[in-house]
């Protein structure tokens, strides 16, 4: 009989449990890679980051100590960092969907929106002291993807921010910034410039856009030349 | 990390480890999957019971199909019971008995399939029984093809391997791939004594074993799912012929088919609910039959679920940008479409392909013989998906206690 001609035939159900763990294991080693692959590669360039964001920091100071006739470099200069900066905050966020193992991704995003909020506290006083005509557009978003209908439009409004940010180049300096990760300076701001809802948008620390705004909407709050 | 994630992971698991197990016994037995035990010289009587409610259109081709298999007509008893018929069923039956001496006909008032069964075991004579769907019509070696299997005296039934009769439209089409599937699955769980069905359309029973377990249960939606639990629950194993081959009609339309496989989902659940005390108890049948049964039904269920959550998520997401499409804002220009690699993408990837190689191998030995990817890739994602709705039905019907539309 073909049944007794292989000795314990029941050993396939504990051949294919080890595949099966073999397999897991293999793969979850593999995302387990990948992840810290990426996590390592934002906290490199967080480092780097850093350091150029204390070295604005710095060269705020100097013109406000030592030479104030001058502040060409500094606006450009601080240009440069925010346009780094806000690509980076893209590549964190789809990091972050994508890694499913690791939570270290998240504590990264929270260093960039702190280091963000740096950025745009160093942009007001740049702007002030060196009585620069740029706008200041900081956009507090939500980062929970469970809402998908936020989700949605968010992700129109921050590509129609995009837009308008290629348009005006160094006239315009845009922060983005997740409202809903328990920050302190960050609810401290938002508290006080009385943002209670996400998406908002805090334009030139006057006017407050709640929601979804068109192009036009939101253009009519800044200074007119592109 | 997200208890969804754990969930993903889970389904991946079983997933994976299901479909080793029949990778590994087709590689492992494929030459003996057309194996048929000797016959003995000894012919026993075989008592063929065939259960017919307004089965006029089909009884006689059925009836004339066991007249016509290879076996000796003195050996040869059937019983046609005529479960209250509304139409001619009965009219031809009388016919067919009056024409072949080996004909009996049992007429009783409607009482379903397995009471009818039952009435019709209190008059058998025969070593063993066939069941005989009335819409059924067995090749003629398949008889000889499944005795040889009961030269093993711990067998208690042997099944046959189901193909489709009608193969018109698309749903019939995809029933082809589906019952050639279903066959070579249930061949590759005979290497490990884990036939789990004898199906309606034609098995063979020990009739002694049926009398000793107490027949067919009544009570019970699917009633060829019930005896073999019973049978392997009492001990017994059960045997499938891959050679003993048998033509069914299936559902043309889905209404029909919806309706076929509520019933089947239903007599399923009610299958596991009745022998739950077993599970991890008594071999083979209570550590892999029952768990793997059921599990189908819960990862089927969670599955259904996740990939409704995905739906939602991502369809609300794509219907917002929709209506600021029609605002004016350019919607391709946002739609990205990102190709990172994520654990689950990974696994989804390796389960894909795993799948597509057990598909593969398993047209390739069965009735339909090699299929090309884009068939399989049709069957796995336009007929599969459907198995959902009867099986939601079912649990629906289940916790409201609405079975009895389907009992006659």
């Amino acid at each position: 009989m073909v049944h007794k001609i292989v000795y314990n035939r029941f050993r396939v159900f504990v051949e294919s449990f080890l595949l099966a763990c073999v397999i897991l294991l293999v793969g979850f080693s593999l995302g387990f890679f990948v992840e810290n692959y990426r996590t390592s590669k934002v906290i490199a360039d967080y480092r780097a980051n850093e350091i150029e964001s204390l070295d604005l920091k710095l060269q705020n100071y100097y013109y406000q100590i030592m030479d104030q006739s001058s502040c060409d470099s500094a606006i450009e200069q601080n240009f440069v960092f925010a346009d780094k900066i806000y690509l980076e905050g893209l590549n964190i966020e789809k990091f972050e969907e994508m890694n499913q193992i690791s939570e270290d991704i998240k504590i990264e995003k929270k260093k960039y929106v702190l280091l963000k909020t740096e950025l745009w506290l160093n942009t007001l006083l740049l702007k002030e002291k060196c009585n620069a005509d740029f706008d200041i557009a900081v956009y507090f978003y939500s980062s929970d993807p469970s809402d998908t209908v936020k989700v949605a439009e968010q992700k129109i409004l921050s590509n129609v921010l995009k837009e308008i940010k290629e348009e005006r180049g160094n006239k315009l300096v845009l922060i983005p910034l997740a409202g809903d990760l328990d920050l302190q300076i960050v609810d401290l701001q938002m508290k006080n410039y009385k943002i209670t809802e996400l998406p908002s948008i805090l334009i030139n620390e006057k006017n407050i856009l709640i929601g979804f705004n068109s192009k036009e909407n939101i253009e009519k709050y800044l200074s007119s030349s592109k | 990390m997200d208890w969804l994630i754990w969930v993903y992971l889970l389904v991946f698991f079983f997933g994976f480890f299901f479909m080793f197990i029949f990778l590994i016994l087709h590689y492992r037995y494929k030459s003996f999957l057309h194996y048929v035990p000797p016959l003995s010289k000894e012919k026993p009587l075989i008592s063929f019971l065939v259960p017919a409610y307004n089965e006029e259109k089909t009884i006689k081709k059925t009836v004339t199909s066991l007249i016509a298999l290879d076996y000796p007509m003195n050996k040869k008893e059937i019983i046609i019971i005529n479960d209250g018929s509304k139409d001619g069923t009965l009219k031809i039956a009388r016919a067919l008995e009056k024409k072949y001496s080996c004909i009996k006909v049992l007429d009783k008032p409607n009482s379903g399939k397995a009471d009818s069964l039952n009435e019709a075991i209190k008059m058998i004579h025969g070593k063993f029984m066939a069941v005989v769907d009335a819409d059924s019509y067995p090749k003629s070696d398949a008889l000889i093809n499944m005795l040889g299997h009961f030269g093993d005296t711990t067998v208690g039934a042997v099944t046959s391997r189901v193909l489709v009769k009608n193969k018109k439209n698309w749903l019939e089409k995809f029933q082809i791939m589906d019952y050639s599937i279903i066959a070579w699955t249930r061949k590759l769980l005979d290497f490990v004594d884990s036939v789990y069905v004898t199906n309606g359309p034609f098995s063979l029973y020990r009739t002694s074993v049926v009398r000793k377990i107490g027949g067919f249960d009544t009570k019970n939606l699917t009633e060829d799912i019930e005896i073999t639990w019973h049978i392997l629950s009492a001990g017994y194993t059960t045997r499938m012929s891959y050679d003993a081959i048998v033509y069914t009609s299936v559902p043309s339309r889905l209404k029909e088919w919806i309706k076929q496989r509520v019933r089947w989902n239903l007599g399923g659940l009610q299958t596991i609910i009745k022998y739950r005390k077993d599970f991890f108890k008594k071999g083979v049948f209570g550590y892999f039959i029952l768990p793997y049964v059921s599990s189908a039904f819960f990862f089927a269920i969670i599955g259904f679920f996740l990939f409704l959550r995905y739906l939602w998520l991502k369809g609300s997401y794509q219907l917002v940008s929709l209506f600021y499409l029609f605002r004016g804002y350019n919607y391709f220009k946002y739609f990205e479409f990102d190709f990172f690699l994520s654990l689950l993408l990974l696994f989804g990837v390796i389960f894909f392909f795993i799948s597509l190689w057990y598909y593969k191998i398993g047209f390739k030995h069965s009735e339909t013989g090699n299929q090309n990817i884009l068939k399989i890739l049709c069957y796995s994602f336009i007929y599969r998906p459907l198995y959902v709705i009867p099986l939601l039905l079912a649990i629906y019907k289940m916790i409201r206690g609405d079975i009895r539309w389907y009992t006659k």
